[in-house]
């Protein structure tokens, strides 16, 4: 516990020093080195309580009023959170030394460091504080420093705009977060979340209406669909590291205060589950449409979080109706699988970021319909792309795979539940399995996109080198892709313990429980097996290439004599297909002045845009609300003795059921 | 021995279910058609042959083609074709089989955006929708066989178990739904047209127009392998044996329905005509439906065991 303080005061003096020493070069080093002994201890303190079942750490420290007494409470869902995030933390801010290298001789980078370190500390905060005030602080913290980084390039009004937004929906979150807190308080006297433990294991209708509040809040600081308008535009105007800790890291708060809530909760009701999963899929599903019709990079990797976290919370949705039903597999396998997603994602997510930002640095444009050919110029940054894109994308050999394997566990092993119930979770499989479909398209076009063809826009000259800084941070989360593809125990050393906490809540009388362990082993050997065989296929091909050698010509162009980068498929034509079918959900705005005649002066342009709906449809109901009123009302006729009659009906209806209400009929 | 048979199986049918079906083509157009191992000699022309590769391709393309023949043959070893059995055999084994397919066809787009010819993007770009829209059938089809059988994986979730009237809607709803992603997956009539001469109207064709010798003999060997594992899936599933029968006779029956599943495709190729490529959509939707009218029936089945 003492190295939990230890380090939270080296990061505090960290951001200090960064802020305050005298050059840029010394500034970054305090930030990275408080980051790293801090990284350090916390690793140190939360392996022994991953490692060994029901160990756990408390404290308390003494504060002054209206606090008192912070008790500390670190068990093993905080210790699985702490023991990623930090590294992951520091990872970025190495990430940042490269990104932000340009800027060293112009700026003073020491403030951006500071608000690294001080991210960190706010996870030390959220993830292992007992008392719910001192939560929320940590919660603003992290709130704040994720604004304050994201507007790093504060001079572009787009990004102050995209920046405030987020300020404003965060805390819109926040409001939701108080007010259960705040119920919470009135029921219980107390501040503490283990003292909430009474009040939310007693069904009430106050308990299901803190649940929604707590859902809605949680929600909105992970980017759950509908109150992810911020994202895109966030992510898009941050830098690079910023967004990825943002989207992998930060923003993982939103899950593990679910997952800490249910574990409070400890006899979750069936609609629950439910709710989760149904909220859930809507966001993995809009999620993964959007991704598909963006045209910037990193908006559409902002709109991939929205599909992830939805899959994630799918499988608590599982493991809450496990909980529910006391069926032991549905409670390891959802929340196994959901957990193992949270880390996976964020491995891959900040890969993918930095990855994108290697592109940006180099070419100084993230807009698909611009790029092309860059595998040839950026060959790492390129791997690291595909790496992270298949992982997404949740193919075999990738850790995504691992977790998404389990998180189809839970929804199709057959367990004795009833017909009605079993309908709907194969059902929720098949929405999984789109999605995993969608995100797949996704994929391969933004890579197909950037990477591969020939470069689209002639004013776009890939110059600069990749620094090795942002080198290194994309080979470690490569490397951490492909170790928890290939090996998934690995990764059940850090999952297996904030696992156990919630089987622990099914009586060990229930029947036995499929062991995610035993059910991903096999997965493990194929993947093994498919490199074996690529790799003799390669060797094959290679013996028949000594007999009759390859050569090289140019691309079949169908008999067209002079073909152009021009005439390769856009970012928009490839989505066609799709934006077509999905025309409500992904509007596409086109301006076009199209060629006439047979011989066309120049001047001709089409331009398409593809927007959020949401977005889109809030900003018209804030502006014109009272427009849309008055005009739905002129609709209705006031003559028609059947719409009065209705009128009534509905009357009837609401006071009915304002009554039974009060009554305590429902 | 079972397993050398499954090999064997892995190996010939892909030739053999293509020349069969160009056999009932040519049959329903009075030709004789070419023999039925006539495959089998173009991939050994092909094996000979010098690839040529385009200069703006990169590793991508020349790897796709053997990821593509490793994931599908790697899935060919989960279904069970001869048989009751399958080589590799584990719980979920149907989700190993839908990613490992998700994995070669992502490759493939890749190799064919690779190319940079706005032909291959088209074809990427549909083959990538298409597959999107198909997934849940797939998934709705087998996870009906695994909830109605209380298993899940291919070995246990195939065999018939009780024979009520349920039961029967439940096998043949989901025989439907894989016949329909069977042939989006082997890129068969009335989805797309393997013989097609015009790029603007191919799905597959056109994504391995680049793609020569070597390479060409895997990627229509990987087509050939999904084609006989589609089969397969759909003959285990119809097989009527139950479980008490010897294993030489299941395997024949099996054998038989997979050549009969080949001889439906060549006939719908035949009598049918390409769909209008914005309908493909609505009937890759109607077999997921077909998919989800299987798993109502099941849960009205189970549901009244209970």
């Amino acid at each position: 516990m003492n190295l939990i303080a230890i380090s939270a005061l080296v990061l505090l003096i960290g951001a200090a020093l960064s802020i305050l020493l005298r050059s840029n070069v010394q500034r970054v080093a305090a930030s990275l080195l408080t980051q790293a002994i801090a990284t350090v201890c916390v690793v140190m303190t939360t392996l022994p309580i991953l490692a060994q079942p029901g160990t756990e750490l408390r404290d308390v420290f003494t504060w002054s009023y209206p606090v008192d007494q912070i008790a500390v409470h670190l068990d093993a869902l905080g210790a699985f959170f702490l023991v990623w995030s930090l590294p992951m933390v520091l990872l970025g801010s190495i990430y940042a030394v490269g990104y932000l290298r340009p800027s060293f001789g112009t700026r003073h980078v020491g403030a951006h460091f500071a608000l690294l370190n001080l991210t960190a500390l706010s996870f030390l905060m959220i993830y292992t504080l007992e008392s719910a005030i001192v939560f929320l602080l940590g919660w603003e913290i992290a709130a704040v420093c994720a604004w304050l980084l994201v507007i790093w390039d504060y001079g572009n009004q787009k990004i102050r705009f995209a920046g405030f937004n987020y300020l404003v929906s965060t805390h819109l979150g926040l409001f939701f977060l108080v007010a259960a807190l705040m119920v919470l308080h009135s029921q219980t006297g107390s501040m503490d979340f283990e003292s909430f433990s009474t009040f939310l294991n007693t069904p009430s209708t106050l308990r299901d209406t803190t649940f929604l509040l707590l859902v809605i809040a949680f929600g909105l600081k992970s980017a759950f669909f509908p109150f992810h308008t911020w994202l895109p535009r966030a992510h898009s105007a941050a830098p690079a590291h910023v967004s990825a800790l943002m989207s992998g890291v930060i923003h993982k708060a939103g899950l593990f205060g679910l997952l800490r809530f249910t574990l409070l909760i400890k006899n979750p009701e069936a609609w629950m589950g439910w709710t989760l999963i149904g909220f859930s899929a809507l966001s993995a599903v809009v999620g993964a449409l959007y991704s598909t019709s963006q045209r910037d990079l990193k908006r559409l990797l902002g709109y991939s979080s929205t599909e992830n976290v939805g899959i994630a919370g799918m499988a608590f949705g599982v493991g809450t109706l496990g909980l529910c039903w006391q069926q032991p597999t549905l409670v390891a396998l959802g929340f196994t699988g959901g957990i193992l997603h949270i880390l996976n994602h964020a491995i891959f997510k900040c890969l993918l970021f930095y990855a994108a930002g290697g592109v940006y640095q180099s070419t100084h444009t993230v807009d698909l319909e611009r790029l092309g050919g860059l595998l040839r110029k950026l060959p790492w940054v390129g791997l690291c792309f595909l790496v992270g894109g298949l992982a997404i994308a949740g193919m075999p050999g990738l850790n995504g795979f691992t977790s998404e394997f389990l998180i189809f566990g839970s929804l199709l092993e057959p367990v004795p539940v009833g017909g009605l119930e079993r309908t709907a979770l194969v059902f929720a499989a098949a929405v999984l399995a789109m999605v995993g479909g969608i995100s797949a398209f996704a994929v391969v076009r933004s890579f197909g996109l950037t990477f591969l063809g020939v470069p689209r826009d002639p004013a776009v000259h890939p110059k600069t080198p990749t620094h090795p800084a942002m080198l290194l941070t994309m080979g470690v989360h490569a490397a951490g892709i492909l170790a928890i593809g290939l090996a998934p125990d690995l990764a059940f050393r850090l999952v297996a313990a904030p696992a156990r906490l919630f089987t622990q809540l099914v009586p060990a009388a229930a029947p036995r429980a499929v062991d995610p362990v035993a059910l991903l082993a096999p997965i493990a050997n194929l993947a093994a097996l498919l490199i074996v065989i690529v790799g003799g296929l390669v060797l094959l091909r290679g013996w028949l290439a000594t007999r009759a050698p390859a050569r090289t010509h140019v691309t079949w162009s169908c008999g067209y004599p002079a073909p152009t980068a021009r005439i390769q498929y856009t970012g928009t034509s490839f989505t066609a297909p799709l934006s077509r079918l999905f025309a409500g959900v992904l509007p596409m705005l086109r301006r076009e002045k199209l060629p006439v005649g047979p011989f066309p002066q120049s001047g001709d342009y089409l331009h398409t845009h593809s927007v959020d709906a949401v977005e889109r449809r809030m900003f018209e109901l804030i502006g014109n609300s009272d427009q849309l009123v008055t005009e739905t009302a002129a609709k209705i006729s006031e003559e028609s003795r059947l719409s009065f009659g209705l009128g009534l009906l509905v009357l009837v209806i609401m006071i009915g059921l304002l009554f039974a209400g009060k009554l305590g009929l429902l | 021995m079972t397993i050398l048979a499954h090999l064997a199986a892995l190996l010939l049918l892909p030739i053999v279910l293509v020349g069969i079906i160009n056999r009932t083509r040519a049959r329903w157009s009075g030709r004789k058609g070419p023999p039925i191992l006539q495959g089998g000699f173009d991939l050994w022309r092909l094996l000979k042959k010098r690839p040529v590769y385009s200069e703006v391709t990169t590793g991508i393309f020349r790897l796709a083609p053997l990821v593509v023949l490793a994931t599908t043959f790697v899935s060919g070893l989960l279904v069970p074709l001869v048989g009751r059995a399958a080589p590799l055999s584990f719980a979920l084994d149907f989700v190993a089989l839908a990613y490992l397919w998700a994995l070669g066809r992502a490759l493939m787009i890749l190799a064919a955006l690779d190319t940079g010819s706005p032909f291959e993007g088209m074809g990427a770009s549909r083959e990538a929708t298409w597959a999107a829209l198909a997934e849940p059938g797939l998934f709705l089809a087998l996870g009906t066989l695994a909830a109605a059988s209380g298993h899940s994986s291919f070995a246990e979730l195939l065999p018939v178990q009780a024979v009520t009237p349920a039961a029967i809607v439940v096998r043949v709803g989901c025989a439907l739904t894989l016949f329909l992603i069977l042939q989006l997956e082997a890129a068969r009539v009335p989805i797309d047209d393997p013989s097609t001469h015009l790029e603007l109207t191919m799905i597959h064709e056109v994504m391995i127009l680049d793609h020569s010798g070597p390479d060409l003999a895997a990627l229509q060997y990987a087509t050939g392998l999904k084609l006989t594992i589609g089969a397969g899936l759909i003959a285990a599933l119809l097989n009527p044996l139950g479980p008490g029968e010897p294993a030489i006779w299941v395997a024949a029956v099996s054998l038989g329905l997979t050549f009969a599943v080949a001889i439906a495709i060549g006939c719908v190729e035949a009598l049918t005509a390409r769909l209008q490529l914005k309908a493909v959509p609505t009937y890759l939707v109607l077999g997921s439906l077909v998919g989800l009218l299987a798993l109502l029936t099941a849960a009205f089945d189970f549901g009244a065991r209970r």
